[in-house]
């Protein structure tokens, strides 16, 4: 084994290498922190003595982007070049070089300046219209931030939910939605580990604190191939590294929670006496934030006794050290987060993530980069709750355990090969409960379930002519779903509750199920000119992991259930296809239009009157339908002058056909949404006041109301009719909020910021749900009721710091 | 204990979210909603036993939603009969219309016109073209060894007041696939409460192999009591335990959910299914409803 892998080295590392050319490889990295900068766009010029081509035509540059770690390779003839690197943030870079052999070059970028009238850089806009990507979004941390929040706290998921194609169900509802998938069709990643649950509080702030955020990338379509597992899209959060050069503090204090995050390096930074005095960066840094909600504490003195004991908090922490070595990298980072609520002698629930991600890159040559990943997560929650003197504790938990390697391969300027494999093992606990009282101690629920999935890829970014560029690449993956466990074998007529046929029970390690799906992906792109192209991308993806949930919005009680005998891998089939133009006058625009259209297999539903908690044979409950979704985006972005933020707007429909379900009909998605308008400025007044505005305006979701009843024994039967799965639109969904920053004067040591939101500024009673009572005076009488989790402005202010 | 889960995770959640909701200035209000009950439904109410009692069958159509219950339409031009499948000759016991939807018939050991344990029953119903027709065996039930009276003081939900309640002190019969439907009695008036309504799968839940002994206590007790009211001296407490069966036990379980299925994490609402079909298999005839043959016993304790 160990021999082919050299040999598999050997071939790989000595590629076509022709006598004149000349590899250019190294790290691109901020300039104050030392941060890597993944994603950067790398544009190699030769220097000609002839005039430089016009601004319509496509230069014959060489062209490579950093990976997610910053790693860039370039393969060139011999010469002399000018190197301009882009990225988001920073402004323009350009540096003259002679390659003459092969060199490492690591280059700093210094980031953009705040400040009144910033002219930014012109190239970097046409990162969008240049990069192979499609229906790929990133925001970063300092974007994020920018933007009105709810109770001023910036959020992550509250800003992929201003993005178009992406929509949510309400406040009050976990995760977000993205082109008609439901919400555990995102595969959520925190430095590479999946999150099972993004939110706290219901969904009012997510799990990710916006100071431990380098950047998040939602990619909706056109999934390259080292992604998988999920129908949707993928969004990868990456967290800070830490700076290494100084150490800093920053954190805030607001109307929910506060926060803090320091970093700084790990050994004290060399100072070296060059002809420019400067200190080195650290080898190694760390960053450590924490969040914690303080209500209760707040609400202690007012609590009556028999409530005391009472907990209502949140809290999470983001740590993160790395340690480089010549050609190495090691990164540790880790999240742990929970949501606590207790009513002493009541009921408690809780629920959280955690993760575990080592890393370590290592550069086996200029052109071979790769990283190792080792990581763990856990999703669990716990309930609990006094009936009488008999306390119930009941526990649900997803673990998983996963080893990946990605290998980039610069192999020519032509072409990035990106290739890997991942092994991953859950082991699912659906429910675990305990009664207990004085006299009583009974252990009930259901038998833990195990799988494991693996997956290989290899793609290709293959740059065809200045013009013409493919991303071609495949996945396969296999899922195998084991023992120990039971196992459910059901009689199924289609559209009906499946009835129990045998059931047996497995070893350890006994496969039960085996399925292997290859997943193709392909993306192009065709430049038309320097400032627009058309791009392109199909995506197969395929999805292992379903979250069995049918009520109106998730709750963090929903159970995770792998595919099984019984539950078949949900598959979707995506094409994307796009047209990104930039305006680049005085004043700059990014503007993109994209349709997609996906089919997904295999999407999970339910008999009516399924039981889905502690159901040993829930499996029994479970349909399965096709599903569609299509859509047009329309997103136009200005990032120059003082006022900053984008429009975008999304028409689109997701649909479903079951059988057994609206006899049989094509029926509306719950979370499908016709328009969508998201609306998002700033505007920097001058170097103290800034202003920001958001509205987002959305169709209703659709939701299935009785029309009719009947009495029979005295009992009154609530009657749907026929045709009846999300008959009626909630009305829809529409909100502004504003929001002031006072930055007070910045000092070198220390800079810090006042900012004061309102959310709903007008007072929408957008309803989180409808839903039917009986009239209470007269009990014959049905009604509907709006529910809105927000009925009010909601005022906040806080107050941010950095030293 | 499943559907107790079920419910107390969403009450709590419920109220967590409430409590935030109260924070946030969270708000509840009723709206006008435009829901049309397009095509009415006949609906079938048809629960016969096997006691001397007048036997009833009513008809009625279906109303809107946000109509006031009470007022649906009574069907009272229809032919009602019930045939007992089981005898040599097919038997036909006639229910005649008497008001309001309600076709009546009663029973007469002396000329043999009962309905027998044991016996499959049909249920015909002719209503201008439409035949409709049900099906039901009707099943043993069990016996009541006892009503015992406790004495429990209320301290807080599920019991809110202190006083006398009963526990009924019954067994499963024997061997798996009996269904129950018990129903109490406060001097003569039914507790129809739906959050009462009180089935039993063998002593309680069949599937974890619950059988053959005293019904588990939720049935036995939970069920049985309506813990806002606790019986008074002089309140006579009947209790009856209806044989059913296993789709009458599933429809139950529907209505129940149902009428249950409100508030924020609610589950998309279901058609509850009939076992009355129409007879003619090219006319789409919407029906509700249901048809059960039972047999009953009963025991009943005046509060000393």
């Amino acid at each position: 084994m160990q021999r082919i892998i050299s040999f598999v080295f050997f071939i790989i590392t000595t590629g076509l290498l022709s006598a004149q050319n000349v590899t250019i490889s190294g790290y691109i990295k901020d300039s104050t922190t030392r941060e890597t900068i993944g994603k950067a766009q790398i544009v190699v010029t030769p220097v000609k003595t002839t005039t430089s081509p016009s601004d319509t035509k496509v230069s014959p540059d060489f062209r490579a982007s950093t990976n997610g770690y910053g790693f860039y390779s370039i393969t060139i003839p011999q010469g002399q070049y000018t190197i301009q690197i882009i990225a988001p943030s920073y402004p323009p870079f350009a540096q003259t070089i002679t390659a003459k052999a092969n060199e490492e070059i690591n280059f700093l970028l210094i980031p953009e300046v705040e400040g009144v009238g910033t002219v930014i850089i012109r190239s970097k806009r046409n990162n969008n219209v240049k990069s192979l990507d499609i229906s790929t979004q990133s925001i970063n941390g300092q974007t994020i931030k920018k933007i009105p929040a709810f109770l001023g706290e910036a959020d992550v998921i509250k800003s992929i939910q201003l993005l178009p194609g992406v929509t949510t169900v309400g406040e009050g509802a976990s995760g977000f939605n993205v082109r008609g998938g439901s919400i555990d069709q995102n595969l959520v990643l925190m430095d590479e580990a999946p999150v099972f649950n993004s939110a706290h509080l219901f969904g009012f702030f997510s799990i990710f604190n916006p100071d431990a955020v380098k950047d998040v990338e939602l990619v909706k379509g056109g999934i390259p191939a080292n992604y998988g597992g999920r129908l949707s899209s993928t969004l990868d959060v990456k967290s800070r590294d830490g700076n290494k050069r100084a150490f800093q503090a920053n954190g805030g204090i607001g109307t929910i929670f506060s926060r803090l995050t320091l970093e700084g390096p790990l050994a004290k930074p060399e100072t070296k006496k060059l002809l420019k005095p400067r200190s080195t960066p650290a080898k190694s840094s760390f960053m450590i934030s924490g969040r914690r909600s303080y209500i209760d504490v707040l609400a202690k003195p007012f609590l009556p006794d028999n409530l005391a004991g009472s907990q209502f908090y949140f809290y999470d922490l983001t740590a993160k050290a790395n340690y480089s070595y010549k050609r190495d990298n090691i990164f540790i980072s880790t999240y742990i987060g929970d949501d606590v609520f207790k009513a002493a002698g009541l009921f408690g629930v809780k629920w959280g993530n955690s993760t575990v991600t080592t890393r370590w890159n290592h550069v086996f040559n200029k052109r071979l980069f790769s990283n190792f990943t080792y990581y763990y997560s856990r999703y669990r929650y716990n309930l609990e709750f006094t009936n009488r003197d008999v306390t119930f504790n009941w526990k649900s938990n997803i673990v998983n355990n996963s080893a990946k390697v990605d290998f980039n391969y610069f192999y020519n300027p032509k072409n990035t090969i990106a290739f890997g494999a991942q092994s991953t093992h859950y082991r699912f606990i659906p429910g675990e409960a305990v009664a207990k009282s004085a006299t009583l101690n009974l252990k009930f629920g259901l038998p833990d379930r195990y799988a494991l999935e693996n997956a290989i890829y290899i793609s290709d970014d293959w740059n065809a002519n200045g013009r013409f560029s493919i991303r071609a690449g495949i996945r396969v993956s296999q899922f195998l779903y084991m023992g120990p466990g039971k196992v459910y074998l059901f009689n199924r007529e289609p559209g009906k509750q499946g009835i129990l046929d045998s059931m047996y029970s497995t070893e350890k390690g006994q496969i039960v199920a085996n399925y292997i799906n290859p997943e193709p992906r392909l993306g192009f792109k065709y430049q038309l000119n320097n400032s627009s192209s058309i791009k392109g991308g199909y995506n197969r993806m395929v999805q292992n992991l379903h979250l069995i949930s049918n009520t109106a919005a998730s709750v963090p009680f929903d159970v995770w259930q792998p595919t099984t005998n019984n539950i078949k891998p949900e598959i979707a089939d995506q094409i994307a296809l796009g047209y990104f133009k930039n305006f680049n006058g005085k004043q700059e625009f990014e503007t993109s239009i994209e349709g997609y259209y996906k089919t997904l297999q295999n999407q999970v539903d339910y008999i009516d009157g399924a039981s889905l908690l502690l159901n040993e044979l829930l499996e029994a409950d479970l349909l399965t339908g096709i599903g569609r979704a299509y859509g047009i985006e329309a997103y136009v972005k200005k990032s120059s002058g003082n006022l900053t933020g984008w429009v975008s707007y999304t028409l689109s429909r997701s649909e479903r056909q079951v059988v057994g379900i609206n006899d049989g009909n094509w029926y509306a998605n719950r979370f499908d949404r016709l328009h969508n308008l998201y609306v998002v400025s700033q505007y920097k007044l001058n170097n103290k006041w800034e202003f920001a505005a958001n509205f987002v305006f959305s169709t209703g979701t659709p939701a299935t109301f009785y029309t009719g009843q009947y009495t029979v024994q005295g009992y009154v039967v609530p009657d749907a009719g026929s045709n009846a799965r999300n008959n009626v639109r909630n009305p829809d969904y529409h909100r502004l909020d504003l929001s002031v920053t006072y930055t007070r004067k910045k000092t070198k040591k220390f800079e810090s910021n006042w900012v004061i939101s309102c959310y709903n500024v007008y007072n929408r009673r957008n309803p989180f749900s409808i839903y039917f009572a009986t009239n209470f005076q007269n009990k014959g009488q049905n009604e509907a009721i709006r529910y809105s989790v927000i009925g009010a402005a909601i005022p906040s202010i806080s107050y941010n710091f950095k030293f | 204990m499943k559907s107790l889960f079920n419910q107390i995770q969403r009450n709590s959640f419920f109220i967590l979210l409430s409590g935030l909701a109260t924070f946030l200035a969270g708000c509840e209000d009723v709206i006008q909603l435009d829901v049309v009950n397009k095509s009415p439904k006949i609906v079938v109410d048809a629960f016969v036993n096997n006691t001397l009692d007048t036997q009833t069958i009513k008809l009625t159509r279906s109303i809107g939603y946000f109509d006031s219950t009470g007022s649906e339409p009574a069907i009272t031009q229809a032919q009602v009969a019930v045939v007992d499948q089981s005898t040599s000759f097919p038997k036909l016991f006639v229910f005649n219309h008497t008001a309001n939807g309600k076709y009546q018939f009663l029973p007469n050991p002396v000329t043999g016109d009962t309905f027998s344990i044991g016996h499959d029953y049909a249920l015909l119903v002719v209503i201008g073209s439409d035949t409709l027709v049900s099906f039901s065996t009707l099943n043993p039930t069990t016996t009541i060894d006892s009503l015992q009276l406790v004495d429990v003081e209320g301290n807080g939900p599920p019991i809110n007041t202190t006083g006398k309640y009963v526990e009924l002190m019954a067994k499963d019969r024997k061997g798996p696939g009996d269904f129950y439907w018990i129903k109490t009695f406060r001097n003569d008036s039914f507790l129809n409460n739906i959050s009462q309504l009180n089935i039993s799968a063998d002593m309680g839940n069949t599937s974890r192999g619950q059988d053959g002994d005293l019904f588990i206590y939720p049935v036995r007790y939970n069920g049985v009591n309506d813990f806002s009211r606790s019986f008074k001296t002089g309140e006579t407490v009947r209790i009856e335990i209806h044989s059913i069966n296993a789709i009458a036990f599933a429809w139950f379980n529907l209505v129940v959910s149902e009428n249950q299925n409100g508030g924020l994490f609610a589950t998309p609402p279901a058609n509850i299914f009939t076992n009355v079909v129409s007879f003619n298999p090219n006319k789409k005839t919407a029906i509700g409803g249901f048809f059960c043959m039972s047999a009953v016993t009963a025991a009943s304790v005046t509060i000393p």
